[in-house]
């Protein structure tokens, strides 16, 4: 919250950027606020997101941390994608011109308000409280997020929820049917044309007729007829989707008049097709207009904020992001349908709804020195100090008149960035539109995702962040062990003085880090040591007696396999150390132990990589 | 109605109305300001009237609202959740939700005005994290359903979350306290010891070494002249950087130069060069104003004067964390205080709320349900339930007209002249006992505060219910009054320590002796005969094809085992079901046929009529012991399938040997049920004790001579229950 803070002030400070406006959206002004940015997504290049959640991780090693793998990582990030809630989603489509950006910020106010009563979109979410505090310092309303915040459905809920939701289907294309009907079939139709043909017959008759309302009615209860709106109409039961085809088949040949509607069980097959009689060939047309707004009114009811998701989807305009794994994690699983076990099948996924994502981060990476800046505002006004870039932002929209309630500048911030990079880096509309066609480029958007560091760990500001030292190595999985059981309180210091001189292997270099306050990582620069340790703890033997008085504290160890199943596994505890002593008690999970196999990743580590404990 | 204990509502036109303009000291019309709202701004002067309110009071009715109620749908209270399984979803709904208001109300009796005077409070409570580095409770659960409904009654979320008091459970501080003393005697240790607080670094770059040399000159620059000259410090006079950066000034009677701007790196280097250059000074980090904290390095005649200023700013440190923690406890204090005092506590359905109180201002929760009950008892030794009360005295019941028992229709029934805000409800008013509400300078005695539901509003209902209930079984305030405790009073002790531990099946359980009682008037909500529940018959079902519903899953083992084989069938929900078999060998027989047919493929196999409810190869059966385990998990998936999945249930059948302790706890209970049993006759639902092993042995037929009593309505009358409880998801359980 202080590196909020910092980053609220840094970036005031080094930008002169005039008050930013971002247009606030809540469940009062959505749907005027949809048909706006859709156009808006239309005529834009790009388009920047950015993410208002209730959490970020539930311990502090379940945070995204440098030591790990691109499948460690995504398992952290669904986890937390899974646990917490997005309260505001901020959209900013924008167009480059020559020094010159236009850009259409919105923020969306998400709160995921069980509409239909059909327990979704989210039975529950978690809090974090610090997160929760810090957004109150900033200012956030959360009165208005529940009280008028936009609800949504993912497209796997909204498949399962059209089933539950008994509403009338409209049901304008018809296939022929190939099968040659059976008797039973030609039973059932001879039966349902009778009946309709009675029922039409008395309908138009008693149109004409002056009887008095108690006679009509007897007639429709006798008839079995029933209005929908101001027009007659009449239901017929069904027991098999079959026989709803049967029935929309003797319908269209029947009249032209007649308009059916599909009457869905709760959770089963159709139960009615209900008939509506029109009265002319306009009447028809007026109806079925009707029943397509209708049915958009719905879908909007029952999308609500994906619409938006959807219109950027359906625009295949590349997005650009911050925190891509973290952000998208949570796009996948509230948007979308819920997130794949492995991230390989993640990726496919999101691939098809987002062809292109770029990561801000990664582009920042590109320009060398730059790629340390450890946040939006240090690394906006690391741009600044480096390259000169006249770059206006302009925000057609008006002002709002309260500005005190201006959330979701994070948008802007992002979009900012990226113009200043991508003419910093060359990159138009034109050149990824060119993209396209390489698939390597697109891949390499991609890879943003993959790198797990991306996500800075290091948000918190001293006096000398902003830019760090670059003395990245890279490691190989196999050459990391992770060491627990040690006295409580004990720093990495004191902790890599006591381990030096213990055995043979830590006679050479290697770095002890804390993971986080019961567990530490060791990392040797020579291969095959880690391996050597593993063994000699395993077989408590010719080890010194400082180590085996630390195996008999209950010092222990284990590879970076361990870890990996932690990570991915349903039971974990605050501690690091407990995890792993719950998930070396347990027989190893087949999934993971399969999947395994010998392969090693690698992974850079910064050479000062300091998890702060004090961060949850 | 079921969910109004959630409600919360705050009107703004009625913060207005609190103003002092508005004092009306003793007006006798209706009146409507607002309860006592109570959050981090004003918490310490209104616990300090809280204080001489509950000491003076003859009783304290509390309410809570949280943030939720189930983590999961199945994770609701049924009637087929033996006791050891209502603990445990109790336990983790009060594990996973936060508390965001807490209502306190003291009742105190004014023999003189012959009314009871009660001060209503309402604390806005979010558990913010005030200590660093603290453990997993920062994290906590909302039930979507539940935070619309306290949207639906204008909950003022800001406050809650903006100004919400904080807490730390008596477990939480201790703990803290226990890492402050090892990290203060660490550092003792330490600072004599050979572990230096800072590594030596390497002075490898250029810059470092030339650093360290400039600081070496200052510091010995600015020692000398402290020692020979009293103006020496004028030699720096000159350089305007150094003067900003070094300040002398007077550190515990000593002289000290403050350190300015330098990096934390470059302040290593500083605290390198005091150690290993000068005996006499010593480098220290001490909090300024502002909390900001200042680096100074000082200036000591000797080493025992250093190891004294050494140890006195150690002592300052662990002083002002010691404050911290204490300004920490928060709104535990309020916990405290009512624990301290030992009043009698009045709540409405209750139990839930004592598990909330319990694991977030004591400790973690018990494992047991004995455990947590003994451990409540010493800190409350007296709580009445007004739900309970109502329900199980006959007066009452009477007196209640058998309506509904929520706290809404109770209060409107019982406090008809505060309810309806009317002077002239007649008769009614006279029977009533009155009650006058106190918030700051204002009073009335026909108060409504327009805040219906609110956790303060709420707790004032409760005890004015519990007041009219007592006047209704013949305590008479006037003639006694209660300073001689109500708590003792003999007409109460029927109901002293009873608590619902689930309302919807009556089951009852007593605070001071952990026994368990269910519920044997015959005024519960449900009137209707329901098949006894018997545990070793029934056999837990999920995973199954979506389209079984309760009637399908019945015709399908029906078919295999006999038309009246199955009792009744209980849907947890849309993926598990319970089915009680008639006989208890059933159970054992239908996991070995479903075993046996899960492993063959064969014709015969797929034709027999058990296959459909095979289908898909997910179908997962047990006997009851393993919905205990899967309780207790804290893993909450939403659908019951996924939950066992996840829980990591990898066998598809499974038949677990009962444990000997469940077995005997469920045989006392039964005895206890069967005294209760000769008292007053009907029983609703009977606990038998489970199997002595899963696989029950043919032949040895345990006769059971109620199932086949059943008629066929009653059995639809329990598929009724089945499928009602399955669609009233959002329900809470302080009806």
């Amino acid at each position: 919250m202080v590196a909020q803070f910092l980053q609220r002030r840094l970036f005031c400070s080094s930008s002169n950027i005039p008050q930013w406006s971002v247009k606030q959206v809540t469940k009062s002004n959505f749907s005027e606020a949809l048909k706006e940015i859709r156009n808006h997504i239309r005529d834009a290049d790009f388009i920047a997101v950015s993410l208002q959640k209730t959490g970020a991780f539930s311990a502090p090693w379940r945070r995204v941390l440098p030591l790990d793998t691109a499948e460690t990582a995504y398992c952290k990030a669904k986890d937390a994608a899974e646990r917490f809630q997005v309260l505001q989603f901020a959209v900013c489509p924008f167009t480059i011109g020559a020094s010159k950006v236009v850009a259409y910020p919105y923020n969306f106010h998400l709160f995921p308000r069980d509409e239909l009563s059909i327990g979704m979109p989210s039975y529950s979410f978690s809090c974090q409280t610090s997160y929760l505090t810090s957004m109150a310092q900033e200012g956030f309303d959360f009165n208005v997020c529940i009280y008028d915040g936009i609800s949504y459905l993912s497209r796997v809920q909204e498949s399962t929820a059209k089933d539950r939701i008994a509403n009338p289907i409209p049901s304008t294309h018809l296939m022929k049917s190939s099968s040659t009907p059976s008797v039973a079939d030609a039973v059932f139709m001879e039966r349902i044309k009778s009946r309709v043909r009675h029922w039409r017959k008395r309908c138009k008759d008693s149109s004409k007729g002056t009887d008095d309302a108690l006679i009509n009615s007897l007639r429709k209860l006798i008839v079995g007829s029933e209005v929908y709106g101001s027009r007659p109409c009449m239901s017929i039961d069904v027991c098999s989707e079959r026989q709803v085809h049967l029935a929309l088949e003797m319908l269209t040949e029947f009249s032209d008049d007649l308009v059916p509607l599909i009457i869905p069980d709760k959770g089963g097959p159709p139960k009615a097709v209900r008939v509506v009689l029109t009265s002319s060939a306009e009447d028809k047309n007026l109806l079925v207009r009707e029943l397509e707004s209708l049915d958009e009114e719905q879908n909007k009811r029952v999308r609500g904020f994906r619409e938006v998701i959807d219109a950027i989807s359906a625009s295949q305009k590349p997005v650009v992001s911050y925190n891509c794994l973290n952000d998208f994690t949570f796009i996948h699983s509230k948007f979308l349908a819920p997130l794949p076990l492995r991230m390989d099948e993640f990726m496919c996924s999101l691939r098809l709804v987002f062809p292109h994502i770029i990561d801000v981060n990664h582009l920042l990476k590109e320009i060398g020195p730059l790629r340390k800046a450890t946040n939006l505002p240090s690394a906006i006004s690391y741009l600044k100090r480096r390259f000169f870039v006249p770059l206006d932002m302009e925000i057609p929209h008006q002002a709002q008149g309260n500005e005190s309630k201006n959330h979701g500048h994070n948008v802007l911030r992002i979009t900012y960035l990226f113009a200043k990079l991508s003419s910093v880096l060359k990159i138009t509309p034109h050149t990824i539109q060119t993209m396209n066609d390489h698939l390597t480029a697109v891949l390499e958007g991609y890879t943003n995702i993959l790198n797990p560091c991306s996500t800075s760990i290091q948000e918190t500001i001293d006096e000398e962040a902003g830019v760090w030292m670059d003395n990245t190595r890279k490691v190989s999985t196999k050459d990391l062990v992770f060491l627990w059981g040690f006295k409580a309180g004990m720093s990495s210091g004191v902790l890599k003085s006591l381990l030096r001189g213990s055995h043979d292997v830590f006679s050479e270099d290697f770095e002890v880090r804390l993971v986080d306050k019961s567990c530490a990582i060791v990392v040797f620069w020579r291969p095959g040591l880690a391996e050597v340790l593993c063994g000699v703890m395993g077989s408590g033997t010719s080890v010194s007696s400082v180590l085996r008085e630390m195996i008999s504290e209950g010092l222990r160890v284990a590879g970076y396999e361990a870890y990996k199943r932690v990570c991915g596994s349903d039971f974990w505890e605050v501690d690091l150390a407990d995890s792993f002593d719950n998930a070396l008690a347990e027989p190893p999970h087949e999934f993971l132990a399969a999947d395994s196999g010998k392969e090693s990743s690698e992974i850079y580590l910064s050479s000062d990589f300091v998890i702060n404990l004090d961060d949850l | 109605m079921k969910k109004q204990w959630l409600v919360r509502a705050f009107s703004d036109a009625l913060t207005v109305a609190s103003s002092t303009s508005f004092t009306r000291p003793f007006c006798s019309a209706i009146s409507s300001f607002p309860v006592k709202k109570v959050t981090k701004i004003n918490f310490d002067s209104a616990l300090e009237a809280l204080r001489s309110h509950v000491r003076d009071a003859d009783f304290v009715s509390v309410d809570l609202e949280m943030t939720g109620v189930t983590s999961a749908p199945w994770r609701d209270s049924f009637q087929f959740d033996r006791f050891d399984i209502r603990y445990l979803k109790v336990k983790d709904s009060a594990e996973k939700f936060a508390v965001v208001q807490f209502g306190v109300c003291p009742f105190r009796w004014d023999s003189s005005k012959e009314s009871f005077i009660a001060h209503p409070y309402n604390f806005y409570v979010f558990p913010r994290k005030e200590l660093p580095a603290d453990g997993p409770s920062y994290e906590f659960l909302c039930q979507t359903t539940s935070m619309d409904f306290l949207a639906k009654y204008q909950f003022d979320f800001n406050a809650c979350i903006h100004e919400g008091i904080s807490y730390l459970s008596r477990g939480q501080e201790a703990e803290a306290l226990k890492r402050l003393n090892l990290a203060y005697e660490d550092e003792v240790v330490n600072s004599g010891g050979h572990l230096k607080e800072v590594r030596d670094i390497p002075l490898v770059s250029m810059s470092d070494v030339l650093f360290t040399e400039r600081m070496k000159n200052i510091f010995a620059k600015w020692r000398n002249g402290l020692l020979h000259n009293r103006d020496g410090w004028s030699q720096f006079e000159g350089d305007s950087n150094d003067k900003k950066k070094f300040q002398t000034i007077f550190f515990k009677m000593r002289p000290a130069l403050a350190l300015n701007g330098f990096t934390s790196h470059q302040l290593r280097l500083i605290q390198l060069v005091t150690r290993k250059h000068f005996k006499d000074l010593a480098y220290v980090r001490v909090n300024g104003e502002k909390s900001s904290e200042q680096k100074l390095v000082v200036y000591t005649e000797s080493k025992d004067d250093k190891d004294l200023l050494v140890k006195e700013v150690k002592d300052g440190f662990r002083k002002e964390a010691e404050v911290k923690i204490k300004a920490a406890v928060g709104f535990r204090h309020v916990i405290d205080l009512l624990s301290s005092e030992k009043k009698l506590i009045i709540g409405h359905n209750c139990f839930l709320d004592v598990a909330h109180i319990y694991s977030k201002f004591l400790g973690p929760l018990p494992s047991t349900v004995e455990e947590f009950v003994s451990s409540v008892h010493k800190n409350f030794p007296y709580i009445i339930d007004t739900k309970q009360l109502l329900n199980t005295d006959n007066i009452l019941q009477h007196r209640m007209k058998k309506k509904g028992t929520s706290l809404s229709s109770a209060f409107a029934l019982l406090c008809p002249q505060i309810a309806s805000a009317s002077l002239n409800s007649g008769l009614a008013s006279q029977l009533c006992v009155k009650v006058e509400v106190q918030v700051d300078d204002l009073r009335s005695s026909n108060w409504n505060s327009g805040a219906k539901h609110e956790a303060g509003y709420d707790a004032f209902m409760t005890g004015s219910v519990f007041v009219q209930a007592c006047s209704h079984l013949g305590i008479d305030f006037k003639r006694h009054s209660p300073s001689t405790g109500l708590a003792h009073n003999e007409k109460l002790q029927k109901h002293i320590n009873l608590l619902y531990l689930s309302w919807n099946n009556g089951a009852i359980i007593d605070l001071s002796s952990g026994n368990k009682i269910t519920e044997s008037s015959g005024t519960q909500l449900y009137k209707k005969r329901y098949p006894k529940i018997v545990f070793s018959k029934i056999v837990l079902v999920w995973g199954f094809p979506s389209k079984f519903k309760a009637r399908e899953l019945r015709e399908c083992v029906s078919k295999v085992f006999g038309m009246d084989s199955v009792i009744s069938i209980y849907c947890l929900d849309e993926t598990a079901a319970f089915i009680q078999f008639s006989k208890e060998e059933f159970v054992s027989d239908f996991l070995i046929l479903k075993e046996s047919l899960d492993r063959n493929n064969d014709p015969i196999s797929v034709l027999h009529p058990l296959s459909k409810l095979l289908e898909g190869g997910n179908t997962c059966a047990t006997s009851y012991e393993v919905y205990r385990e899967i309780c207790s998990s804290p893993i909450s998936r939403v659908l019951f399938a996924d939950q066992a999945e996840a829980v990591g249930i990898k066998w598809k059948t499974k038949v677990v040997e009962s444990r000997e302790e469940v077995e005997t706890q469920e045989l006392e209970s039964r005895e206890e049920l069967e005294s209760t049993t000769k008292e007053s006759g009907t029983v609703n639902s009977i606990l038998d004790p489970p199997p002595k092993s899963g696989t029950g042995k043919r032949g040895d037929v345990i006769s059971d001579p109620s199932y086949h009593n059943f008629s066929c309505d009653e059995i639809m009358d329990a598929l009724y229950v089945a499928e009602s409880q399955l669609g009233d998801r959002t329900r809470t359980t302080n009806v």
